[in-house]
Order: C-alpha cells, then sequence, then structure tokens
C-alpha cells in the first residue's frame, strides 16, 4: 500500500508540473469566459444593415416597412427586459416583482404572436416610455439610464438614375452589382453596402395564395412569385422573416375587411390566452409549480456528462502516455524490481485519478471565482442556478459516476498502453474506444429530453455506457430497478476489467515491438503466469 | 566460505521454439564480484530478469538471498536494467531518492543518501537538472546511483559500462569496488573483457543460453595456452621442435616498419608448464637474432573468442 501510494504520489506531482495540465487547467475557463463575454457582446454588435425598398404596387409598402419597425422595437424589447432585470431593487431574496415583467410577458408573447396590434399598442401607449414608467417604481436609485439599441435595419433610397417603375428583371439587373458588394450607396455621404432590396411589384395582388389557389401554385413556372427579397446574405434571416410576418398580417386583415369581419374583434381574439402552468408530479401541490431552476435542473446533468467526459479524456491522455514512456524508456524494468504490477497500476490509476479530480475541482473553482469578478444579468442566473444544483442530489450522483467511469476506462486505457511501444501504436487500438466514448456524447441531449425512454434505458445498462447514461437520467427519477441494477453490473464489470487488464498490464508491460494481435492478448488473459 | 547469495539450479526459459537459457547452474558466494560474460544475445538478460522475478523460468529453482523470489527480498536488491531509462522530467536527486523509497527507505533518509551519493561520485552539481538535460552517459551514472541507494545486499548492474567513457568507467569500477569492500555482492554483466579481468573475482560466461565456464579469473586463463611473441628475421625452424611448444603462427607484426625489414612475427602457443627462459636460450645458441621477445599470459578476451568462437560470430550476424 505504501508503495501504490509512492507511485500515485510520483504520478500526480509530475502530471501537475506538466505545461499540459496548467493548459486544461487554464483554458477552458478562458475559453468558458471568452464566450461568455464574446456571445453577449456578439448580440448587440451585429452591424448596422441597410437595405432598399421598392414599392410598385403602392400597396404593400407600408407593411413592409412596419415590419423593419416592428423588427427594431423588438430589439428595444429585449434590450429593456435585461435593464430591468440588471437594475431592479434587491428585494432581499423575496421573488422579483412579477407585474412588469408579467405585462412584459404579456408585450413579448404578441410580438411572437405576428399581432401587429400589440406594437401598435406598445406605441400609441408611449411604447418605451410607458414601459420605463411601469418598471420604475422597481429600479434601484442609482440604475443607469436606459440606452435603446441603435436601429439595424435603415432603410436607402435607390439610386437617383434607377428607373423604380421599370420591370422588376431590369431593376435586379441593375442592383446586382449593389447586392453582390461590388458596388456600394450613397448614405448620409458615406458609401454602405446594401444588404437587401425588397422589390413589391405591381401586380403582386394576384400572387396572393389563398386556400382555393393551391393548385395553381403546383403549376408555378419557377418564375419568383409575391414580393422579392435579395439578399447575399442568406443566413441573417431577421429582415427576411419580420416581413412575410408582416405582409401576412396585412393581407389577413384586408381579407377580413373584405369579409365583414370586425378587425378590432379579431385583434382582441388574438391577444386572448389561456395560462400553461408546467407542474412537476414529484413535488407537493402548491410547490409543483416548474421554476427556471427546476427546468435547469433537468438539464444540469447534461452539464455533469460533459464534464465526465472531458475529464477522462484528459485522464486517459495522461494514463497512455505515462505509461508508453515508462515503457519505451524502459523505466518499466527497474520499476518491476522494486513492486509489483498490481501496486505499479494501481499508483497509476490513483495518481491519475487524483489529477482528474484536481482539474476538475480547479475549474469549478476559477468557475466560481469568474462569477465573483464577473457580475452580470446573465451571471447572477448562473449564481441562482447553482445554488439549485448544490441543494440537489446530483452532486453525489455525479461523484460516483465519475469514479466508476474512470475507473472503467482507466482499467482498459492502461492494459492498451503497457501492449503498445509508442503513442502513434496506441492511437490506432484506442480509436474504437474514442469511438464508444463518443455515443453518450451524440446521444447526450436525446436522453435528456426523454430519461426513461427506451434508448435511454437500454444504454443504462450497457455498462460502458452506463455512467453516463445513468448520470444524464439522474434527475429524472429512473425507476428503482435501472439504478440499483446498472449500478451492480457497472460495479462488477468495473471490477472484471480491473482484473482483467491486470493480467494484460503484467504480460503486456514487458513486451517490446509490435503491438499483439487479438488472439495473443486473449492468450495473455488465459495464461496463469509469465 | 558463507551460505550463497544466490544459486540457480537447472534453470531453462524457452520462448516458443527458441531455447533463451539453457539448463543453467549458478552458487554466488557472498561479498563477491561476479561478472557475467557472453556475447550479444547469450542469455544474461533473460538470467538477469529470471533473478529478479521480472520473468518466471519453465523450470528449475532460483534461490535468491534465501528466498524463492526475488520479490520477497526485493529491498535487499539494487538493478540496473540493460536498457537505461529514467523519468525524463524529474530532477536527478528526485529520482535517485524516488528509487530509494520505493525499496522501503524513509523519504529524509532517501533524499538524504541521494545528495551523498551524487557527492561521492562527482555529480553534486547536477542534483538539481532534470534528467533530460544530463548526456546520456551522466544519465547512466545518475541510474546506477538510483539502483544502489538503498544499500543491497545484492546489487545486479546488466552492461553498466555500455555508454560510458574512460573516466566514468574507472569511476563506476571504483564503485563496484566500494560495494565489494562494504561487503555487498555485485553481479554484473559485460562483454568488455577489461572490466571483468579487473574487478571479477568470479566469472561465468555463456553462449546461446549455456554456460560454458563457470570460475575464478585465473581459472579462466588457464583455459588456453600460454603464449610466446617473437619478431625475427631469423628461422626459427628449430624452435618449433623444442619440447613444450605446441604450435606456432605467423603473426602480421604490429609495425609495419619492421615488416618492411623482413622482420617476421611469431606466436608460439606452449605448454602451462613450459620455461621461457629455456626458448630465449635456444634462440640465444642458435643465433637467431630477437626484436621481441614476450611471454604472455593469454587475455580474458583470448579465453571469451576461443570459448565462443565462431558460434558467436555466426550468432551475432544472424
Amino acid at each position: 500500500m505504501r508503495v501504490t501510494l509512492l507511485i500515485a504520489w510520483r504520478e500526480f506531482m509530475e502530471n501537475v508540473k506538466t505545461k499540459g495540465f496548467w493548459i486544461g487547467v487554464l483554458l477552458v475557463p478562458i475559453v468558458f469566459f471568452l464566450i461568455f463575454h464574446i456571445s453577449s457582446r456578439l448580440a448587440t454588435a451585429t452591424p448596422t444593415r441597410y437595405f432598399m425598398l421598392i414599392d410598385q404596387s403602392g400597396e404593400y409598402g407600408g407593411a413592409v416597412a412596419t415590419a423593419i419597425s416592428r423588427e427594431h422595437q423588438r430589439q428595444v424589447m429585449q434590450e429593456f427586459m435585461r435593464y430591468l432585470q440588471a437594475n431592479r431593487v434587491d428585494m432581499g431574496g423575496a421573488p422579483p416583482p412579477q407585474a412588469p415583467a408579467n405585462q412584459l410577458d404579456q408585450l413579448m408573447d404578441d410580438f411572437g404572436n405576428d399581432e401587429v396590434s400589440a406594437l401598435d399598442d406598445w406605441l400609441s401607449n408611449g411604447g418605451l416610455d410607458m414601459a420605463l414608467q411601469m418598471a420604475r417604481p422597481y429600479l434601484r436609485e442609482d440604475a443607469p439610464p436606459f440606452t435603446p439599441p441603435r436601429r439595424q435595419f435603415i432603410a436607402i433610397d435607390p439610386p437617383a438614375d434607377l428607373d423604380t417603375s421599370a420591370p422588376p428583371q431590369t431593376i435586379v439587373e441593375y442592383m446586382r452589382p449593389y447586392l453582390n458588394g461590388e458596388r456600394r450607396l450613397q448614405h448620409d455621404g458615406t458609401a454602405v453596402p446594401l444588404f437587401a432590396l425588397i422589390l413589391v411589384p405591381a401586380n403582386v395582388a394576384g400572387d396572393v395564395v389563398r386556400p382555393d389557389s393551391l393548385e395553381r401554385l403546383m403549376l408555378s413556372d419557377g418564375t419568383p412569385t409575391g414580393v422579392q427579397y435579395w439578399a447575399a446574405n442568406l443566413t441573417d434571416t431577421r429582415l427576411s422573416s419580420a416581413i412575410q410576418g408582416s405582409l401576412n398580417n396585412t393581407i389577413r386583415q384586408q381579407e377580413f375587411a373584405a369579409q365583414g369581419i370586425d378587425i378590432q374583434a379579431v385583434r382582441d381574439i388574438q391577444r386572448t390566452r389561456l395560462p400553461l402552468s408546467r407542474l412537476d408530479p414529484g413535488k407537493q401541490l402548491g410547490e409543483a409549480e416548474v421554476s427556471m431552476a427546476d427546468t435547469f435542473r433537468q438539464w444540469a446533468p447534461m452539464g455533469f456528462v460533459y464534464l465526465i467526459f472531458i475529464s477522462l479524456m484528459q485522464s486517459v491522455q495522461y494514463l497512455l502516455s505515462n505509461t508508453i514512456e515508462e515503457k519505451s524508456n524502459r523505466i518499466i524494468e527497474v520499476l518491476l524490481a522494486s513492486v509489483t504490477p498490481g501496486e505499479l497500476m494501481m499508483g497509476k490509476l490513483l495518481g491519475i485519478g487524483a489529477t482528474g479530480i484536481t482539474t476538475i475541482l480547479a475549474w469549478i473553482t476559477s468557475f466560481f471565482v469568474f462569477l465573483q469578478l464577473y457580475q452580470t444579468v446573465e451571471t447572477a442566473a448562473i449564481v441562482q442556478i447553482l445554488d439549485v444544483l448544490l441543494s440537489s442530489d446530483l452532486i453525489p450522483y455525479f461523484v460516483f459516476y465519475y469514479l466508476c467511469c474512470y475507473a472503467l476506462y482507466a482499467g482498459i486505457f492502461l492494459a492498451i498502453g503497457s501492449l503498445c511501444n509508442t503513442l502513434k501504436e496506441a492511437q490506432s487500438l484506442i480509436m474504437p474506444l474514442i469511438m464508444i466514448l463518443i455515443v453518450p456524447v451524440l446521444t447526450m441531449s436525446f436522453i435528456a429530453q426523454d430519461p426513461n425512454g427506451t434508448m435511454a434505458r437500454v444504454m443504462s445498462w450497457i455498462p460502458l455506457f452506463t455512467p453516463f447514461t445513468m448520470m444524464n437520467r439522474a434527475a429524472a427519477q429512473p425507476p428503482m430497478v435501472d439504478v440499483v441494477g446498472t449500478t451492480i453490473v457497472l460495479v462488477l464489470t468495473t471490477i472484471a476489467v480491473l482484473w482483467l487488464s491486470g493480467r494484460i498490464f503484467r504480460q503486456g508491460i514487458l513486451r517490446t515491438g509490435q503491438p499483439p494481435r487479438i488472439v495473443e492478448v486473449w492468450r495473455m488473459l488465459r495464461r496463469r503466469r509469465v | 566460505m558463507s551460505t550463497p547469495v544466490l544459486t540457480l539450479e537447472n534453470v531453462t526459459k524457452r520462448y516458443g521454439d527458441f531455447t533463451a537459457v539453457d539448463q543453467i547452474n549458478l552458487s554466488i558466494p557472498q561479498g563477491s564480484v561476479y561478472g557475467f560474460l557472453g556475447p550479444n544475445g547469450a542469455g544474461k538478460t533473460t538470467t538477469i530478469r529470471m533473478i529478479l522475478d521480472i520473468i518466471r523460468p519453465d523450470t528449475g529453482h532460483i534461490d535468491v538471498l534465501g528466498h524463492r523470489s526475488a520479490m520477497d527480498v526485493r529491498h535487499r536488491i539494487g538493478y540496473l536494467p540493460e536498457e537505461k531509462g529514467l523519468y525524463k522530467k524529474m530532477k536527478v536527486w528526485a529520482i535517485i531518492s524516488y528509487f530509494a523509497t520505493l525499496k522501503g527507505m524513509s523519504r529524509s533518509a532517501a533524499r538524504h543518501k541521494a545528495f551523498e551519493l551524487l557527492e561521492r561520485y562527482g555529480l553534486k552539481d547536477f542534483a538539481e537538472s532534470s534528467i533530460e538535460s544530463l548526456s546520456k552517459g551522466m544519465g547512466q551514472k545518475v541510474q546506477v546511483l538510483a539502483s544502489i541507494a538503498h544499500e543491497p545486499e545484492l546489487v545486479i548492474l546488466d552492461e553498466p559500462f555500455s555508454g560510458l567513457d574512460p573516466v566514468n568507467q574507472e569511476v563506476l569500477e571504483q564503485l563496484i569496488k566500494d560495494l565489494s569492500a562494504n561487503g555487498q555482492t555485485v553481479i554484473f554483466s559485460t562483454h568488455i573483457m577489461q572490466h571483468a579481468e579487473r574487478l571479477c573475482q568470479r566469472l561465468l560466461l555463456i553462449t546461446q543460453g549455456r554456460k560454458v565456464f563457470d570460475g575464478t579469473v585465473s581459472e579462466a586463463h588457464a583455459i588456453i595456452p600460454r603464449r610466446v611473441v617473437l619478431e625475427t628475421r631469423g628461422d626459427i625452424h628449430s624452435v618449433r621442435q623444442l619440447d613444450g611448444v605446441l604450435s606456432v603462427q605467423e603473426q602480421a607484426p604490429e609495425d609495419g616498419s619492421a615488416r618492411a625489414n623482413g622482420i617476421r612475427q611469431w606466436e608460439l602457443y606452449v605448454k602451462e608448464q613450459a620455461d621461457s627462459q629455456q626458448i630465449l636460450q635456444h634462440c640465444f645458441e642458435n643465433g637467431v637474432s630477437l626484436s621481441r621477445f614476450d611471454f604472455t599470459q593469454a587475455s580474458l578476451h583470448d579465453v571469451f573468442v576461443h570459448l565462443v568462437g565462431k558460434e558467436a560470430r555466426e550468432h551475432n550476424f544472424r
């Protein structure tokens, strides 16, 4: 035992001293921080888009303009929500003020429901000013003033020499160099790129699709119908989908009017809501309402699965390279004259296991430090979520499955390491294992969505997947038979794997030359003693 | 003589059809310096690995320090393997200390001993360097120190001299003498005969897994006849007839100018009891003028070549 600990200590100290270890420890928090930082910056950093509207019909141009204005208001709303969360009065643990949030919810919902009238309400009630007034009692005294985001879509006039009444084909041909970025347009004295050209042809009313016109649509000859949206950038769909929604709204209102339906009644009907409460059967009535924290708790296991996976990949890397170093340097022979192969293997498992745990602890610590230093709305939410996590029963699951997973895979990787003389040889042997390891990561989100479904249950019983899958399901109260049964299978398999790899290790470790074929490995397992 | 430190009885090891070690018997007394000699691939390393219980013999018994397995007494054994290697990133003193702690020494004692050894064998300045910054030879010296830091009763060194410069070879010879003077038993394998000749009390010579010689150095010398080397311009025909001369062979003279002057070199193999004075006197009386007269014992090198001979040459270049 003393010797095992000596070996473990050396492995640990030597790994901790490597550059790779520190890169691993520091890189993850840095990458995490950067992703966090950049993504929150990117949201507001989208460049201003210039579009050009040519309305030959004289009928739908207004709808398009409304759509763009509405898209801007949506941005204002979202910014305002953030502002509100960041600057609301600290209620000392009491739930945050619900009233404005609920009204804002209603507004956001209306936007989501393609309801132009909600925007009308928002604007006619003073829009942002009203919202600010509504929120003022809940804001901290030192709250900075709200700065609405700048407009992201700005209308631009057609070039002076373009005949806007020309056939669409001609206009598009003329505008093509601008759309491709080859030429720029003048706006307020500066040359700006054209993002999109929205062309409403004169006869566009004839293209309106109604249920009875579906047949005609089938016979379309491929020429564009309806409003034409020309843009080189097809990934930013905010403008095009806003326009589409707004156009449909306009058309529908015209239809209502044409059929003699009271538009105001329709608007009211469209804003009618029946709330849906999401409830958790595992809790008492009264606390059963599914909060954001509960939702997070359901998804948190995925984070743990990732953590197990990343840490495992790091640990097995160390196991392989250290074992192969000892083999290729022939240190192994001195070691084996001093310690038994069993002691050597256990020492390695412990030492490198400790390295992995240290890395995880370092990540968690840096994560907390990060949350302390970088306080924003999002991190405040994460702190809440962490409180939920730490008080949940997921931590013991994580510790157990982490250790089992490590022991299971480390045993296999050690055996492989003992058979190879170079990392190159080892790589071809570990390839299938890496494939297997990717499966739980690929299926992770499916299992999180259906934690007690057939796939989740079947995978739980495959020992190589058990730690990942059961961790994934941990928050969903899997059936007792699954928890106990798979745990027994997992523990037994882990013991068997460690025992078998001990045998391979003992014989493989002194081998030189090519890695053995499967048959030889089988012989190693069966042979009593070298 | 006291009880043997190590005995091997009929030890055999096969790898498939290949017999690496064939029926070796051996007994090594305490405190001796014992040389394992043999050509490459003779089975020296396999024998050493079996002694250390890293691999098991197929048949036969090994008794180390009164135990069936070296693993039971591994703290009392020090081992330097043939293929040297150390953890590249570790510091010199730390690696010596680490191996000593694995052999049961306490951390502080091991550390103390490491610095003491480094000082005594001229590596003090490198104590804090990492192994990868050392030359190969220095690394090898460190490894030798690592194998003896725990003061083992039995020290087994596999090819300890290979790769060392002459100065360090001398340091290592001194180290082995120190160990022996301290009552520790040393077994080392080598194919450099001069070291064996200077250091060993007893020798084991194996080839193709079989023992061909086991005895003291002087017994080894006695295996091949003594030689007399002559250089002369004259006719040595009559010398051949002398009693005690077994055979005569002409050799190429070492000195090229001598050959140009018509001087020829002859090697006479003589009986063990033969009197060299008689040969000298014969030459003098018959007017054979000598430019060189050497009466030498056969070197261990010659014994080695004589015993291993043709077989080894064939197997070396297999």
